[in-house]
């Protein structure tokens, strides 16, 4: 049986892969993977954001979305978790999710250990503590190293940085999202996902 | 007062002549005024007097945003343009122009309310306005480049993430029908603001924010906004629906949504080739900001210009279906539409023209001598060039069709100008505008409506652009199975009853034909246009969408009974301001009434509120006909509900006392339009 649902998980990564997600595969018994010189690991993320940019219409509204759930009601998309990209008279619309990385740059960059996985709630995304956080901003320096824009913002206003924690398992964005672009791959086992599987985006 | 959320506060005046840029408080006129057109009124009545014409230095050049814009809001990507108008004619007279797309959030989050322009620059230049700060930057470069070109150079100074609003030739060349356009096709296209932007040689007005739009209430904004998701959208694009429970969903719009309001509807070689997916074509939904909808498509191909479809302007050149039958809604039709938006000109006001230049040549009025234009070509590829390119450039004929189809008839007079009565309903001295839903809401084709004959005698621009009222009858339409031309009027009545009632108070407004099905019934005409001014006023203050809101028919319920609350309760999660429906009628009354001031100001009365004898002429498919003396009437009725002047239509004093507007009745005193206090004539 095991051989079965790896066989599985592997043929829906490999799906996820050929509608333009980047390459997203998952193994099997590997929950952890190691990401500290000193051997310290990480879980894999158990959600993560998807998005289908083929139908996209570009009108924010997971930006704003974001921006008003997780800022308080400061409304404005660079507050935002997720980010959209637009080319507009070619007209190629982008909404950058953060990838919830397997071996994510951003936590390693963190000299306060604020950036932890989230397993209250059993998303295992990467979060930023804000009661530890001291905006340093190396976690967007750090990200910006593969993904461009740096999916955590900084917010100067409480001089903190922010970053998509999947909303504690029920990502607003998904749920506004008024074409079905953006939908939430979930995976008990963990997901393979992001960098270093995708190395840009 | 200052309220926490909505309103970023501040407001941006540049004086092109001196180059001076200040700021002032939005909150020396919200929230009374609320911001979008009852802001731009406001600053209208105060700044810029009958005297000062729509080209001259002195008008004033205002975008507008209301508390909404830049938050979650739905459909919050408005906002509106306005000033003294040089379409309006042969009157300049104040008028505005709502814009969608995702200009207005950006304005927002630079921290501006609104923007007022004034003066003349005395070379050409384009604004930019970034986080808190204006310049006004030299376009020597720009000057003279298309729309989309412009952009492009904008972004590459001011990055991509930068929205502008932009002229293109013809508004540099001052025409009467210049839009100003924003991303690939989102304008502000009524009014002729693009020629007020180029009497002030400002090519472009450039806008990048980072800040931040509080909002009061943020939970309670989400819940609204989900409730009017689902009201309006589901996720089911895909061939595997997310939500299978909505498989028998109506759309509550007409033309649907996810880009359907495109292409969609006319079909042809574009959207075959569209809907090939080897052709190299495609159409996806392009949504304004924070649209639940998206009811635009975005178009792109590889020998076509790539941008928005939607209404106006994927329609603009229908003659090309009739030149090429065989093809349909071919490339020429697309390329026409798009070559208007490269040149700036509005597409609307070309909808009126090219058919009007057609009828003058079949009745032998003009010649293709004279014109310079291949007139037996009207829907081919070199007929449209020609065309746009001499009323770009002012060139020939061009000079006269850039003064605006009623103008440019006004002109040649006798029978031409007959023939563009059909295309230009309202008479009097403050009309310019072609009809905005073909002929009356269906009529000479389908049935009359005496709501819509009042509307249009009273509005300042196309009176139907706030769809409200005309979705609601279609919509019944849709739901008996008939189309919006066809339907009957017995059959869609009893349907209408129950929403007329939530909408307009009374079930009986729901009988516009006479029980014997020989005569309109115009009882109801004025209550329910007064109401739907109020509505729409509202709506372009707050400023949502004219197609989805105020929301009256709802196409998934049996009783297809709307909700009209919906907007004052988004505004109430935004700012914070508790405001009760009944209230903010009141203040939809005030702001319109604040309008007709300007217009009275301006010369209107009510000898001005009239349409052309050919509506009174033709019957409907039902033998009914539009009668004068019931229009009148119905006039009368809505003067003396609003509080004005009956015989002459221009407001009392007491009705502005009672609204407080009591500067605005001694301005119009001062002029001598009304008369002084304690000789308040009685109604009649």
């Amino acid at each position: 049986m095991p051989k079965e649902v790896n066989r599985r998980t592997f043929l829906k990564g490999v799906t996820l892969g050929a509608i333009g997600l980047g390459s997203v595969a998952a193994v099997g018994s590997f929950l952890e993977i190691i990401t500290f010189p000193n051997g310290q690991k990480v879980a894999l993320a158990k959600m993560v954001i998807l998005a289908d940019k083929s139908i996209c219409s570009g009108c924010r509204v997971c930006e704003i979305v974001c921006a008003n759930f997780n800022s308080g009601g400061r409304n404005s998309p660079s507050l935002s978790r997720i980010i959209m990209e637009k080319e507009i008279i070619g007209g190629d619309y982008q909404p950058k999710v953060c990838h919830q990385c397997a071996d994510p740059p951003c936590l390693k960059a963190c000299p306060v250990t604020a950036l932890q996985v989230e397993k209250q709630r059993g998303t295992y995304a990467r979060i930023i503590d804000e009661r530890a956080c001291i905006g340093c901003q190396k976690c967007v320096e750090a990200c910006k190293q593969y993904f461009r824009p740096a999916r955590p913002r900084y917010d100067a206003e409480r001089r903190r940085s922010v970053k998509c924690h999947l909303c504690f398992g029920e990502p607003q964005c998904v749920k506004y999202c008024p074409l079905g672009v953006l939908r939430l791959e979930k995976s008990d086992k963990g997901l393979m996902v992001g960098y270093p599987i995708i190395q840009e985006d | 007062m200052k309220s926490q959320g909505g309103w970023v506060g501040k407001i941006l005046r540049v004086d092109l002549t001196s180059g001076k840029i200040s700021e002032q408080s939005t909150y020396d006129y919200v929230p009374r005024f609320i911001g979008g057109r009852g802001l731009g009124a406001k600053i209208c009545w105060d700044e810029v007097p009958p005297e000062v014409g729509a080209f001259d230095p002195e008008n004033r050049l205002i975008l507008a945003t209301g508390p909404l814009q830049g938050t979650l809001a739905p459909t919050s990507g408005r906002f509106m343009v306005l000033g003294k108008a040089p379409q309006t004619g042969p009157v300049e007279s104040f008028c505005r122009s709502g814009v969608g797309g995702h200009f207005a959030p950006e304005l927002k989050w630079a921290g501006y309310d609104a923007v007022i322009i004034q003066g003349k620059a005395p070379k050409p230049v384009y604004l930019w306005i970034t986080d808190h700060k204006a310049e006004i930057l030299d376009a020597a470069r720009l000057w003279g480049l298309d729309t989309y070109r412009t952009q492009q150079m904008i972004w590459k100074l001011h990055g991509p993430k930068t929205r502008v609003m932009v002229i293109g030739r013809a508004g540099e060349t001052m025409s009467r029908i210049a839009c100003i356009l924003t991303d690939t096709g989102d304008a502000s296209g009524q009014g002729g603001f693009g020629g007020v932007m180029g009497s002030k040689n400002l090519k472009a007005i450039a806008v990048r924010g980072t800040g931040t739009v509080n909002v009061t209430r943020p939970k309670d904004l989400m819940e609204i906004t989900h409730h009017v998701q689902k009201l309006f959208s589901r996720k089911s694009l895909r061939s595997d629906p997310y939500q299978p429970e909505e498989k028998n969903f109506k759309y509550n719009i007409w033309g649907g949504g996810y880009g359907r309001g495109g292409l969609s509807l006319l079909p042809g070689e574009l959207l075959d080739l569209c809907n090939n997916p080897s052709s190299g074509y495609s159409q996806t939904p392009d949504g304004c900001f924070a649209c639940p909808v998206s009811c635009r498509s975005r178009v792109k191909g590889p020998d076509i210009t790539p941008g928005v479809a939607f209404c106006a302007q994927s329609y603009m050149y229908l003659e090309s279906m009739v030149h090429q039958p065989e093809k349909g809604y071919s490339k020429v039709t697309w390329q026409a539409a798009k070559l208007a938006d490269l040149y700036g000109i509005n597409a609307y006001e070309l909808m009126a023209i090219i058919p009007w230049l057609s009828d003058c040549f079949r009745e032998k009025l003009i010649t293709e001598e004279e014109v310079g234009l291949p007139m037996k070509e009207v829907g081919s590829w070199d007929f449209i060039d020609k065309l746009l390119h001499k009323i770009a450039t002012r060139e020939g004929i061009g000079d006269l069709l850039a003064e605006g189809g009623q103008r440019a008839a006004a002109k040649l007079g006798g029978k031409a100008e007959k023939l563009s009565h059909m295309y230009y309903p309202r008479a009097g001295k403050f009309a310019g505008y072609r009809e905005h839903w073909v002929y009356l809401g269906g009529f000479p084709t389908g049935y009359a409506v005496p709501q819509l004959a009042l509307m249009w005698a009273l509005d300042n621009r196309d009176a139907l652009v706030s769809h409200s009222y005309i979705s609601t009858l279609w919509g019944a339409a849709f739901s008996v199975g008939q189309n919006a031309l066809t339907a009957v009027p017995e059959k869609i009545i009893p349907v209408l009853k129950p929403v007329m009632k939530a909408a307009y108070g009374s079930a009986e407004a729901a009988e516009f034909v006479q029980p014997d099905g020989k005569n309109l019934n115009w009882k109801w005409a004025a209550p329910v246009v007064k109401r739907y001014h109020e509505h729409s006023l509202l709506k372009d203050c707050y400023i949502l969408c004219d197609i989805l809101f105020p929301f009256l028919f709802n196409a998934n319920t049996p009783d297809h009974v709307g909700d009209p609350t919906l907007e004052s309760r988004i505004f109430s999660a935004v700012t914070g301001m508790e405001m009760n429906v009944e209230d903010s009628y009141k203040i939809g009354e005030m702001i319109n009434t604040l309008e007709r001031a300007l217009a009275a100001r301006d010369g209107r009365t009510r000898k001005d509120d009239n349409l052309h004898d050919i509506y009174f002429e033709k019957e409907d498919a039902g033998g009914r006909k539009y009668k004068r003396e019931d229009l009148e009437r119905a006039k009368s009725d809505y003067y003396r509900l609003m509080g004005w002047d009956v015989k002459t239509g221009i407001p009392t004093r007491a009705a502005l006392e009672k609204l407080g507007l009591k500067d605005v009745a001694e301005g119009l005193e001062k002029r001598g339009l009304i008369k002084g206090n304690g000789n308040f004539r009685g109604s009649e």
